[in-house]
């Protein structure tokens, strides 16, 4: 029932998009922002549940939410496809490679997409470990935002500022884990 | 004889309803749907419903942009870059009833014989006005096609009477925090630095497409769009169309415009729309015209190529972009 709750929860975004998207001014930017961000957020909140897991455990939540990341990662690239790229596959591929905005994008895309291809039960077991990736997935998204932008925002300052929360906290375990093997 | 009976669906002249009224009961549902949003709103349509509605201009039509399609004036008055109120583009519409048009000076500075600065209204009086068709592309990639209203650059000029030194004419827009609030945040926490700086070779600012307008559809400018005058370079990105401004000076050598000094890996002086030349970040090629889901080729020079394109003759337009 809960779990119906997060996952109606989660399609608002999308409910706020498509009765905002009519009346945008310029259209297609606004797929762009409302989809990459809303991403964003639930890669946040969905990276926020481990560390958080001492006050609160809502660990059975990361799965749904980490899917969301990707299933709004993927509007905001079928917006790039189908939409400013018009299916001009080589207009893709071009833009893929000559711009590092573009490049850093398609190279979180592609984490995300093998993260929740590999998110059920028995190919998790298998894939676990590399889905640390998700962080430099999460640094590339952080660069490709902030150079999404013509200056630096506080919006910009405030990710930053989350980012480097979870990092450290991911980075103090992972050192007192290496000191104890040491001691061992 | 013959008696014309009135059909009962034919009402007479007096039942019309004045159009006073008309738009008042229109204004009335606006700020009952916009109560249902947010009270914030609610107080600035209020805002700009108290200011005075929009003076009408009164102009002569001219030849130029006969057959493009124009954008609305709600997109063209509600989708503005103007750093000095938010980096949101809806939100100038909102916040820049903080603006005062009237009155307001323009400054004449540098290489010129007549340095008097000039009253708007005064100017207005004495400049024939006329409409202008032009499209208008932003270097971010969006376009619209905007009816200014206005007068050529160069009778602007020839009023400060410019020496023979003078190569280049510099732009500023008005530095006054009590009307700007982003200006109010001081050099280093403004998002961008203030004032905001543009610049045009002379013999860009003679020709006559370069246009300072001072109204669109009809009416004056709404401040957002650079109240009470703004320059109008069409074959240039919208970053080079400095709105509402202060002085103007002749200089010698080019000035530094403020996205090139920001960033000039990114923006250089001249800022022709080019769609061969892309942004390090975004493809120019194509634009988005607002209100469309789909892309539109970008024509060189936003299709006045005809025009200026001799203004660039020799000219490597990749290195000066």
């Amino acid at each position: 029932m809960r779990k119906i709750a997060v996952f109606v929860g989660s399609l608002l975004p999308l409910a706020y998009l498509l009765y905002g998207v009519q009346e945008a001014n310029d259209p297609i930017k606004h797929i762009y922002t409302l989809t990459g961000l809303s991403a964003m957020g639930f890669l946040f909140l969905s990276l926020a549940l481990t560390p958080l897991r001492r006050v609160l455990n809502l660990l059975r939540y990361r799965r749904m939410l980490g899917l969301f990341a990707l299933f709004y990662a993927s509007l905001h690239f079928g917006n790039f496809f189908l939409l400013d790229a018009q299916l001009d596959l080589r207009f893709v591929l071009k833009e893929t490679l000559d711009k590092p905005f573009i490049t850093l994008g398609m190279g979180a895309f592609v984490i995300l997409i093998f993260m929740g291809t590999t998110s059920t039960k028995r190919l998790f077991a298998k894939h676990h470990a590399k889905h640390k990736l998700v962080y430099i997935a999460l640094i590339l998204i952080l660069i490709h935002e902030t150079m999404a932008q013509k200056v630096l925002g506080e919006r910009e300052v405030f990710f930053i500022f989350l980012t480097v929360i979870l990092l450290g906290y991911r980075g103090i375990g992972l050192v007192k884990r290496v000191k104890k093997d040491k001691r061992t | 004889m013959y008696i014309f009976k009135k059909p009962r669906w034919q009402l007479s002249q007096t039942e019309v309803t004045d159009e006073a009224l008309f738009h008042k009961r229109r204004d009335f549902l606006k700020l009952g749907a916009a109560a249902l949003v947010s009270s914030s709103v609610v107080m600035d349509t209020l805002w700009a419903a108290k200011n005075d509605p929009l003076a009408p201009l009164a102009f002569s039509p001219t030849p130029y942009g006969k057959g493009l399609e124009l954008s609305t004036f709600e997109q063209a008055s509600t989708y503005n870059n103007f750093y000095e109120f938010s980096t949101a583009k809806e939100k100038p519409a909102r916040m820049a009833h903080t603006l005062r048009p009237s009155p307001w000076e323009v400054g004449f500075h540098g290489e010129c014989e007549n340095t008097t600065p000039l009253e708007v209204s005064a100017l207005l009086t004495t400049l024939p006005l006329e409409e202008r068709i032009y499209r208008f592309r932003c270097v971010e990639g969006w376009s619209m096609v905007v009816p200014w209203i206005g007068f050529p650059l160069s009778a602007l000029l020839a009023i400060a009477k410019p020496t023979s030194k003078a190569k280049y004419v510099l732009f500023q827009t008005k530095y006054d925090p009590t009307m700007f609030p982003d200006q109010r945040k001081g050099m280093r926490q403004g998002v961008i630095p203030y004032p905001y700086v543009e610049g045009l070779r002379m013999d860009e600012a003679m020709h006559p497409l370069a246009f300072v307008a001072v109204g669109m559809y009809g009416k004056v400018l709404p401040n957002q769009n650079g109240a009470p005058l703004r320059l109008i370079v069409p074959w240039k990105y919208g970053f080079k169309s400095i709105k509402s401004i202060d002085h103007v000076a002749f200089t010698t050598t080019e000035p530094k415009n403020t996205w090139q000094a920001l960033n000039p890996r990114e923006y250089g002086f001249y800022a022709n729309v080019n769609p061969h030349v892309d942004h390090p970040r975004w493809s120019q090629a194509k634009e988005r015209k607002l209100g469309s889901f789909l892309k539109t080729e970008t024509l060189m020079f936003n299709g006045y190529g005809e025009e200026v394109a001799s203004l660039y003759k020799e000219m490597d337009l990749k290195r000066f972009f």
